[in-house]
Formats: C-alpha cells, structure tokens, sequence
C-alpha cells in the first residue's frame, strides 16, 4: 500500500511537470538570449500562456504562439492562469482523505505521514538520532576544501531590504 | 463574557491613564521597568542557551521524523550548508544540518544552527544551488533568531526569563527548559510571522549568492512547489505554515529583478548534486 501510494505520488508530480505549461504575472519581454542585454524579439502581455522548454539560472525557454525565446522566469508561475482560481486536484488529496477518514472534501491527512501536526504538538524526542546528526557535520576545513572542489568563488553581498 | 469584557476595558483605561497620572500606592515605573527587566532578559538570552534549547527542540523534530540512512547524502549536506554558514555573520555556531526521512515538503531550522530538510523536499530539487538556497532560507531563520522571538511570544510571560537565568547544566532537567522546548516543537505546527519567511527568503537568495551559487536556486524551488497541485498532502504543512508561493516569488521578483544579472553565470552545480541523489531513489524522474 505504501509503496502503490509512493508511486503514485511520483507519477502525478511527473504527470504534472511533462506539461510544463505556465503563464506571465506581468508584461514580459521575450529575449534571444538568457540575459538581460540580449535583443529583444517581442513582448507578451500579462497572462499569455507559454510552455516552457528549458531554464537557465534565472531565465526560462519558452514557446508561446509558435515563437521561442528566453523570458525572467520570475514573471511566470506554472500551470493555467484560470485553473489557479479554481485549484485543480491530481487525486492525491482525495484519495489520502478517503483512504484516512473514509470520507471525502479533507485536505489534511491524519496518521499517515510522519510529520503531521499532531507529532509535532506531542513531541518525543530522539537522542540517539541526535548522536547521529553529530557525527555527519562538516568541520570549517571541510567546508572550505567543498568550496574550492567547487570552484565556488564567494563575494561580499549585503542583505536585501524589504520589498517597497 | 461580559464581566471579562468590563475587566479588559477597565485594564485598559488604567494601563492608558498609568502613563499619564500619578496613581498614588501603585509604583508605575517599578513596575515597568520590571517588566522591561524581563523583556531584556529573554531578549538577551546568551548563544549556549540558544544552541541548548535548540537542541532540545531537533531532538523532538527527530522524533517526528528519522534521519535518512544514507551517510554520504548527510554528509554532503552538511557540505553544502556549512560552505553556506562561513559566508554568514554566524559562522561559528555548531551547524548541523540532516535530511529527514520523510515524503512530506518541508524544510525545519532550530535555533542554535540545526537545519533539516526532508526526502520529500529533495526530490523536487535539480541542482546543489537549489539545495543551497533551501538551506540559506533555513539558516537565515537562526541567524534573525526569528523562532526564539516566536517561542517568546507562544511561552508564558517570564518563561524565557527564566531560562535564561539558570545555570547551565546537562540533561535537559530544568523545567523552564523543558517548557520551552516543547512550545518551540509547536511553532512548527502553527509557523512563523509571513515578514520572518520573507526575510529569510531575501537573506537566502543572497547568502547562496555569497557562496558563489547561481542565485536563483531558492526560487526555482519555490516556483517548482507552485506547480505543484495545491491539494497534495504532501505540501499541506508547508503550505498551512508559510505565506502563498506566487506572493514570496512576486516579492523575490521585485528585489533581485536586474540585481543579480552579473552573477547569473555562477554555477548551480546539477550534475554533483545529481551524482549524489543518484541511485538513492530519493529523486523523481521528470
């Protein structure tokens, strides 16, 4: 049962990606290139549907109306512009809570996970996990010969502010 | 009801009028700077208390959920969040940072520098730059100390107070300690002030930057959980606990729009990331 449930969880998450259908949240210029100076091939307004292709750091490859090119991908959110108001369901929650309550219309699942509200409200603790947990940490040298492995070259940034 | 009601409008009349007259036998500043005494305390309570009650608290998240038996995906996080924590203002706290075995979406902090993410969470990552920015997230939490503040505000008045004015000791045996542990293990179940997610979302996206990450791994992550279907128990903790993605990614959209350009080359390491979560059977196949 578990795992038939674990399938399922990984085949409607794929199910739902293979699509890759998103939509803009604002006018957005659709670009040759993944960067900002790259020329600009023509712009979509607010709530175009696209699909997207591919990403790349912070741009997205998309398809909309037969032409491609690279938009922000923080102008778009996944999935259909009029199906966000309605919210769809892959199933899953319905059949957690018919499988949990026997009824239907709940949204939380009791009992099944093991990070659920009410362990969380009751807590045991874990010692001998928390023995384990010591032993995985990494020293400050390891931690800087995984940086220089990485080739991760750092810089000094300040803190964002709060959005205006 | 009513009675209760009277009592609370006559409580405030007095706390309003305390200000402004003299109340005779009542010593109004005593009183308040009492209460400022105590405000301070839980205000200033010191690093090994924090690491202490932190500890507390992880060891009651590791109760909820296992640790992944996997050493080299442990191993590898801590890697990746330790690299993280030397390019923050608290580079010397004990960091600890472990996956739970868990299908759940979810990522924890505590303070003192434990952080933990679940299986359920990795799986929806692609790359070490998504790790980073997750773990960046979570660790700005302990750097802004925004779950001592919530502990604070969920305790008993002079709860923190009074653990802070304890001494030290081992075994978790002090019941102020005790108290607190358990309202902190709570705090997961109701989450933080939206503003505190938003400004560990700001804090992330930055810290993994500093790290010489692509920046924008944190809202990758955020943008694959808004796809995903908002039904999916899997997400409903998450989703009852934090602010709704489309306005976190609004807010990230806002602030890094053309900030982070010349740092959009900084790689994002997916295949070392993939190396490591290869043949755990912790990944989706997308």
């Amino acid at each position: 049962m578990r795992w038939l449930l674990a399938f399922c969880l990984a085949w409607s998450v794929s199910a739902a990606h293979a699509a890759e259908i998103a939509y803009t949240v604002r006018p957005t210029e659709i670009k040759a290139k993944p960067f900002s100076d790259a020329a600009t091939l023509s712009s979509l307004p607010q709530s175009s549907r696209v699909e997207v292709i591919a990403r790349k750091s912070g741009w997205m490859q998309i398809r909309s109306d037969g032409a491609t090119g690279w938009v922000r991908m923080l102008s778009l959110r996944f999935g259909d512009a009029a199906a966000q108001k309605k919210s769809g369901d892959s199933g899953l929650g319905a059949l957690f809570s018919v499988a949990t309550t026997g009824g239907s219309g709940s949204t939380v699942s009791t009992g099944v996970r093991g990070l659920s509200e009410e362990k969380l409200k009751n807590p045991q603790p874990n010692p001998q996990a928390m023995k384990e947990l010591q032993r995985y940490a990494a020293s400050r040298q390891e931690a800087l010969n995984f940086g220089k492995s990485g080739k991760l070259a750092t810089h000094r940034i300040d803190y964002l502010p709060p959005a205006k | 009801m009513n009675r209760k009601l009277i009592s609370i409008v006559f409580l405030c009349s007095f706390a309003s009028s305390a200000l402004a007259f003299d109340l005779g036998d009542i010593d109004v500043g005593k009183a308040l700077d009492s209460l400022k005494k105590a405000q301070q305390a839980s205000a200033d309570i010191d690093e090994s208390k924090e690491i202490q009650l932190g500890g507390g608290i992880a060891s009651n998240l590791l109760g909820a959920a296992p640790l992944l038996k996997n050493q080299r995906v442990q191993k590898y996080v801590n890697d990746v969040g330790m690299w993280l924590a030397l390019q923050t203002e608290r580079p010397n706290l004990p960091w600890r940072f472990g996956v739970l075995d868990d299908n759940d979406v979810n990522a924890f902090a505590a303070p003192g520098g434990y952080v933990f993410v679940t299986r359920g969470l990795l799986a929806q990552m692609r790359s070490e730059a998504e790790l980073a920015g997750v773990l960046a997230h979570e660790m700005s939490h302990i750097l802004r100390k925004h779950y001592l503040e919530a502990i604070k505000k969920g305790a008993r008045t002079g709860l923190m107070a009074e653990f802070a004015g304890e001494a030290l000791k081992g075994g978790g045996a002090d019941p102020a300690f005790n108290k607190l542990v358990s309202a902190g293990t709570e705090v997961y179940a109701r989450g933080l002030d939206k503003e505190d997610e938003f400004e560990a979302d700001r804090m992330g996206v930055v810290i993994a930057t500093r790290a010489g990450y692509d920046p924008y791994g944190l809202p990758t992550v955020l943008q694959t959980l808004q796809g995903m279907n908002v039904q999916d128990s899997s997400l409903a903790l998450l989703f009852k606990t934090h602010p709704a993605l489309g306005e976190r990614l609004s807010l990230l959209d806002r602030l890094m729009y053309g900030q982070f350009d010349r740092y959009e080359n900084q790689p994002d390491h997916a295949r070392r990331f993939m190396a490591v979560m290869g043949n755990t059977g912790i990944l989706f196949h997308r």
